[in-house]
């Protein structure tokens, strides 16, 4: 046995320090404890889909199914819905729900799913655009032009968002940016599904870049900026 | 000994006494993992009520059934680790120049430690003293692992990291406190550090 082992095995049967007393803040707030809900994770879960889903209805209603949608095949339109909304559920789903019996978030499904979503609809987006006679091309040249469905997108981001991190709060010390990097892109699908629905451009640089792109931006921003409410 | 989550779900249905009797369990190991990780036992015990502070503050995002106490540590890792950026900024913004990571300057011996006999205190304390020379990555991967029990996943858990990453912090650490401890054991008496662990977690 090297010196250091038997430094370390030493130092480990050292007994525990006692601790010390509680401080007179701690003592102050449990004076008053009241009672408090645990966290419900598939409650959260069903709260956030529910909510995320009604404000999508709510704004297509408001701004109108796009003009297209007949013209379309309906296995692209069901296909490419399904798999906005899997996006949206999954990245949810691994965000929120921590496996039984643990605190610790599915941050590896977290990371999984956040790749696979960001790049999948880029690449998707680029190569299967079908169109119909009232479809809108602008294609790369005029690819800026279509900016207005990135901020609709990101802007529908929020709803997830905003309540994955309030439902967060306080559960998640460590993996928070990756947790945070799921629920921008569950977000960011979200959004996709609502230009899925709404927007008539029909070219592969807007629907890959800028529909795809919607998952990529929101995830980069909600882990840069979510953690701060999630870590207390 | 009472059932840690028992012992939460009492304390989220608004029982103090739970809460106490949750401190008494748990504070002291959690004490003696900060008082390895910081400056001084001063510094432990203020990073300890701050920990626990946050824990009751956040109650309500515990899971009922859940295992409480790898998000406790985890909590404290995220405190401890706050703090000591806290204070590194302060020192650069004080210094005005880039500050190299502060080590820690374990205190050795502590009033209320009389009470229990003890193991050879002064390969302890050559331990602590070791311990304080090393990056704080590296230091709370050898605490984790070889003073606390915990098994590599449970020590990545607690720091936020990869299985991985851990055990090349800890075999790091490990590696540079036989540096600092001395001289080498012959070769054919070599452990690997992460077999170590693994060893010291059972």
């Amino acid at each position: 046995m090297s010196d250091a082992d038997r430094s370390l095995d030493a130092l480990a049967a050292e007994p525990p320090p006692l601790a010390p007393p509680l401080s007179a803040l701690l003592e102050g707030e449990l004076a008053n404890l009241k009672a408090v809900a645990p966290r419900r994770p598939l409650r959260q879960l069903g709260i956030l889909a529910i909510a995320s889903l009604a404000y999508v209805g709510l704004l297509l209603a408001f701004m109108s199914l796009r003009a297209d949608l007949g013209e379309l095949p309906r296995a692209w339109i069901i296909g490419a819905g399904s798999a906005w909304f899997l996006g949206f559920g999954l990245a949810t789903y691994f965000a929120l729900v921590p496996r039984a019996g643990s605190m610790t978030p599915r941050w590896r499904a977290a990371i999984v799913t956040t790749a696979i979503t960001s790049i999948a609809f880029i690449v998707l987006g680029l190569n299967v655009h079908p169109d119909g006679a009232n479809s809108l091309h602008y294609g790369m040249p005029r690819l800026i032009h279509g900016h207005g469905c990135l901020w609709l997108g990101l802007a529908t981001a929020l709803v997830p968002v905003v309540l994955g991190a309030i439902f967060l709060r306080g559960a998640v010390p460590v993996y928070s940016r990756w947790i945070a990097a799921a629920l921008g892109a569950a977000g960011g699908c979200l959004g996709g599904l609502l230009l899925h629905m709404h927007c008539r451009i029909a070219d592969g640089p807007h629907i890959g870049i800028i529909h795809g792109g919607v998952v990529v931006i929101a995830a980069g921003l909600a882990a840069l900026l979510v953690p701060r409410a999630t870590n207390r | 000994m009472a059932d840690p989550r028992e012992l939460m779900q009492r304390y989220q249905a608004g029982d103090a006494e739970a809460f106490r009797e949750l401190y008494a369990l748990v504070a002291p190991k959690m004490l003696g993992y900060l008082s390895k990780l910081t400056k001084s036992r001063a510094a432990a015990d203020d990073l300890l009520q701050q920990t626990f502070l946050k824990i009751h503050r956040a109650r309500a995002a515990y899971v009922l059934g859940a295992d409480p106490l790898p998000w406790f540590y985890s909590i404290a890792h995220r405190t401890f680790i706050d703090e000591a950026r806290r204070l590194q900024r302060a020192v650069v913004r004080s210094a005005g120049d880039d500050v190299p990571e502060v080590p820690a300057g374990i205190t050795g011996e502590s009033a209320d430690r009389t009470d229990e006999p003890r193991a050879d205190p002064e390969l302890a304390k050559a331990a602590l003293e070791a311990l304080s020379g090393l990056p704080t990555q590296q230091r709370e991967a050898v605490v984790l692992t070889k003073l606390e029990g915990k098994s590599v996943a449970e020590a990545a858990v607690i720091a936020g990291t990869t299985v991985g990453a851990m055990k090349v912090r800890a075999h790091r650490g490990y590696e540079a406190l036989r540096r600092l401890l001395g001289r080498k054991p012959p070769t054919d008496q070599v452990e690997k550090p992460d077999n170590k662990a693994e060893r010291v977690a059972r």
